[in-house]
C-alpha cells in the first residue's frame, strides 16, 4: 500500500513539473550547502591530522607561553633551557629554532618571506618535507640557504634556482648560497620560508641565545605524558617561573580540533537556514497543492479514502520532494567540495577532500525529513476536509 | 429477497449553517430503498436531491435523523468508518465524473482497490476487466484529458464497480452528456442493476431516465412527498 502511495504522490509531483522542481531547488541548495560545508570542514581536519601525523607523535613541543607562531616575539627561552632539556636522558634529539619575517634581496627585488633558523632540526626537516632539487643544510652550514617552493618559484620576478644567492637581512645582511629547494608542503606559510642554521640567524639578526621553540624528539618507550609534566616541573623549579609552555602535538590536534568543531557547527548552522527556508518552499508548494486538489481529495474520499490514507499520501508526495532536492543536493555538494578542495591544493593550500558515503546519506535522508515535517501541516489540513465540502470546491 | 430494506431514511434532517441563517436542506425526509431497485429521486433544484444522495453515501453527514444501511445507521459514525462504507457498500457516479486527472484510466479505476489494500497483481486484472466491461478495453493507459465525456463517465462507473458495491448512486450521470451517450450510460447503469443486481439510486431531472425507473421518489423543501411505482413490480 505504501508502494502506491508514493507511485500517486510521484505522479502528482510529476503532474505540476515547473513548480515541483522550483520547490525542490530550494531543498537542493540547502543540502548542497550543508553537505559542502560538512565534507570541507571534514577535509580540512584530515589535513591538519595528516600533517601533525608527519610531524611524529613522539615529541614535545615547547615554546614560551603566549607564542602564537612564527614570526610573533617570545619571551623567555634561551640556551640555558635547551641546556635543561638536553641533560635529560629521555631525549633523543632536541631541535630548535627561531622564525621571523626576514628582508630578502634577490636581483635587486626586495621581499618578506619568513627565515627560519634551526640547529638539530635535519632529520625533523627530512621528515616533514621533500626536497625538489639540491639537498637539506646541515650543522656549520652558515652560509648556506634551503627555500620554499614558494620562494623559489612565485615570489620573485625571477625564479630562484639552486645556487642563486640571495641576501637576507637588509643592507648589512649577509649573502646565502641556495643549496636546495623543497617541494610544495601545501600550506603558503611553509612554502614561503627560508631555512638557516640558527647560527647564521642569530648573526643576520643580531640576536645571542633567544630561542622561540624547542621541538624535542622522546627516546622510545618513554611515557610522554609522565615526561611532560617532569619537564614542566624542571623548567618551573629552575627558571622560577611557569612562562614556558610544554606541550604534545596530539595535544595541539585536540585544540585544533575543538576550534574546528565550533566554526563546523557555525559553518553548518548557516547551512541549515538555508534548508530551513528550503522547508518552507515545501510548504507553501504543498499548501498550494492542498488548495488545487481539495477536489481530487474529495474524490479520493468518496471512493473510500480514510483521513489517515490522505495524510500519507500527502507526506509521503513532501517527503518525496525533500529526497530528491535531498539527492541532487548530496551530488551538487559533493561536487563542490571536491571542486574546492582540488582548487584549493592547486592554489598552495592542501586540503583533502573525501566523498564520504556517511555524509550522503546523512544529507539524504536528512532532506526527507525536512520534507515530511514541512507538508505535515499542509497534509493535516487535506486530510481534514470534509468530502461534500470537497468535492463542491471548483 | 426482492423485498428487502438495503437503505432507510427515518426523519433525516441536514441544515447547513450559512453565515447568520440556517439552511434546511432536508426536513425530515422518509424513504426506504429495496435490494436490487433502480429508484430515480426526482425534484426541483434546491429540494434536497443531492443533499439525500449524499447522506445515503456517507459523504455528509445528516444533522438529525437515522439512515440504515443495511440495518446500521450510518447518520453518526466516525469519519473512519464512514470512509469504509463508501470504499466498500457504495459506488459513486458523478455529473462531473470526477477522476484524477494525473492518473491513467486504469490507475483511475484501480484506486478504490489501493485503500482496500487489494494486491497490485488483483487491481490490474479487476480494473482490466471492468473497463473491458465498459468498453474500455483499449484505452487503459489514456489520462482522463485523452477522452470524451461518455468514455470518462464510463471510467467513473467502472472505478465505482471496483469494490463490488451492493448500491451504485448516480448524482446527474447523464448531465453533462448529450443525449445519445447519455442514454447509452443509462443503459450501462440499467444493466448493472438488471443483470449484476446492483441497487442503483439516480438523482435526476431528466425524464428520459427516470421513467425508466422502478420507482420514482419526489422531493419537495426536503421532504419525500410522493413515491410512484413505474411498473408492477413486487413491492409493498
Amino acid at each position: 500500500m505504501i508502494n502506491d502511495y508514493f507511485l500517486l504522490a510521484f505522479k502528482s509531483i510529476r503532474h505540476r513539473r515547473l513548480r515541483s522542481w522550483l520547490t525542490i531547488l530550494g531543498i537542493v541548495i540547502g543540502v548542497a550547502a550543508i553537505v559542502a560545508l560538512i565534507s570541507l570542514s571534514l577535509g580540512l581536519q584530515s589535513t591538519i591530522e595528516e600533517q601533525f601525523e608527519a610531524f611524529g607523535a613522539d615529541r614535545l613541543l615547547i615554546a614560551a607561553r603566549g607564542f602564537q607562531g612564527p614570526g610573533t616575539q617570545s619571551e623567555g627561552i634561551t640556551d640555558d633551557d635547551v641546556s635543561i632539556l638536553e641533560r635529560m636522558p629521555e631525549f633523543k634529539t632536541i631541535s630548535y629554532g627561531s622564525a621571523r619575517p626576514g628582508e630578502i634581496e634577490f636581483k635587486n627585488e626586495v621581499k618578506f618571506p619568513s627565515v627560519f633558523g634551526g640547529r638539530n632540526g635535519k632529520e625533523l626537516l627530512e621528515d616533514t618535507t621533500n626536497i625538489a632539487e639540491g639537498r637539506y643544510i646541515d650543522r656549520g652550514d652558515d652560509n648556506d640557504a634551503l627555500i620554499g617552493s614558494r620562494v623559489a618559484e612565485g615570489l620573485f620576478e625571477n625564479e630562484i634556482i639552486v645556487r642563486n644567492k640571495i641576501k637576507i637581512g637588509g643592507d648589512d645582511g649577509k649573502e646565502f648560497r641556495v643549496v636546495g629547494i623543497l617541494e610544495p608542503v601545501g600550506n603558503q606559510q611553509d612554502d614561503n620560508t627560508i631555512y638557516i642554521t640558527l647560527d647564521a640567524y642569530r648573526e643576520v639578526f643580531g640576536e645571542t641565545n633567544q630561542v622561540d621553540f624547542i621541538s624535542a624528539q622522546v627516546k622510545p618507550g618513554v611515557d610522554i605524558i609522565a615526561l611532560q609534566e617532569k619537564v614542566k616541573r624542571e623548567f618551573e623549579r629552575q627558571r622560577g617561573d611557569k612562562n614556558i609552555d610544554v606541550v604534545t602535538p596530539k595535544q595541539i590536534l585536540e585544540q585544533i580540533g575543538t576550534i574546528l568543531g565550533v566554526v563546523q557547527a557555525v559553518l553548518v548552522g548557516i547551512a541549515a537556514i538555508s534548508l530551513i527556508v528550503g522547508g518552507i518552499g515545501i510548504t507553501n508548494s504543498m499548501y498550494t497543492t492542498v488548495l488545487e486538489r481539495t477536489k481530487e481529495i474529495g474524490i479520493m474520499k468518496s471512493i473510500g479514502a480514510r483521513n489517515f490514507d490522505i495524510l500519507l499520501i500527502f507526506l509521503i508526495e513532501s517527503g518525496l520532494m525533500g529526497l530528491v532536492g535531498g539527492f541532487f543536493g548530496v551530488l551538487l555538494g559533493t561536487g563542490i567540495s571536491l571542486a574546492i578542495g582540488e582548487f584549493s591544493t592547486q592554489a598552495g593550500f592542501k586540503l583533502l577532500v573525501d566523498v564520504n558515503p556517511g555524509l550522503m546519506l546523512f544529507g539524504l535522508f536528512f532532506a526527507f525529513i525536512v520534507g515530511m515535517i514541512s507538508g505535515s501541516l499542509p497534509a493535516r489540513q487535506a486530510s481534514k476536509l470534509k468530502p461534500v465540502d470537497a468535492l463542491r470546491h471548483e | 429477497m426482492i423485498n428487502e430494506k438495503i437503505i432507510e431514511l427515518k426523519e433525516v434532517w441536514k441544515i447547513y449553517k450559512m453565515d447568520e441563517v440556517d439552511f434546511p436542506a432536508l426536513q425530515g425526509a422518509n424513504l426506504d430503498v429495496y435490494k436490487g431497485e433502480f429508484l430515480a429521486i426526482v425534484g426541483p433544484s434546491g429540494s434536497g436531491k443531492s443533499t439525500m444522495l449524499n447522506s445515503v453515501g456517507a459523504l455528509d453527514v445528516p444533522s438529525k435523523g437515522e439512515i440504515l444501511l443495511d440495518n446500521k445507521n450510518i447518520a453518526h459514525m466516525h469519519e473512519s468508518d464512514l470512509a469504509q462504507i463508501r470504499g466498500k457498500k457504495i459506488g459513486f457516479v458523478f455529473q462531473s465524473f470526477h477522476l484524477i486527472p494525473s492518473l491513467s484510466t486504469l490507475e483511475n479505476v484501480m484506486l478504490p482497490m489501493i485503500f482496500q489494500g487489494i494486491s497490485r497483481e488483483e487491481r490490474i486484472k479487476k480494473a482490466t476487466e471492468l473497463l473491458k466491461a465498459v468498453g474500455l478495453g483499449d484505452k487503459l493507459n489514456n489520462l482522463p484529458s485523452q477522452l470524451s465525456g461518455g468514455q470518462m463517465q464510463r471510467v467513473a462507473i467502472a472505478r465505482a464497480l471496483s469494490n463490488d458495491p451492493e448500491v451504485i448512486l448516480a448524482d446527474e450521470p447523464t448531465g453533462n452528456l448529450d443525449s445519445k451517450t447519455g442514454i447509452e450510460i443509462l443503459n450501462l447503469l440499467k444493466n448493472l442493476n438488471k443483470k449484476n443486481g446492483k441497487t442503483l439510486i439516480i438523482v435526476t431531472h431528466d425524464e428520459k431516465i427516470s421513467r425508466e425507473a422502478d420507482r420514482i421518489a419526489y422531493l419537495e423543501d426536503g421532504k419525500v412527498v410522493n413515491v410512484k411505482k413505474k411498473k408492477l413490480i413486487f413491492l409493498p
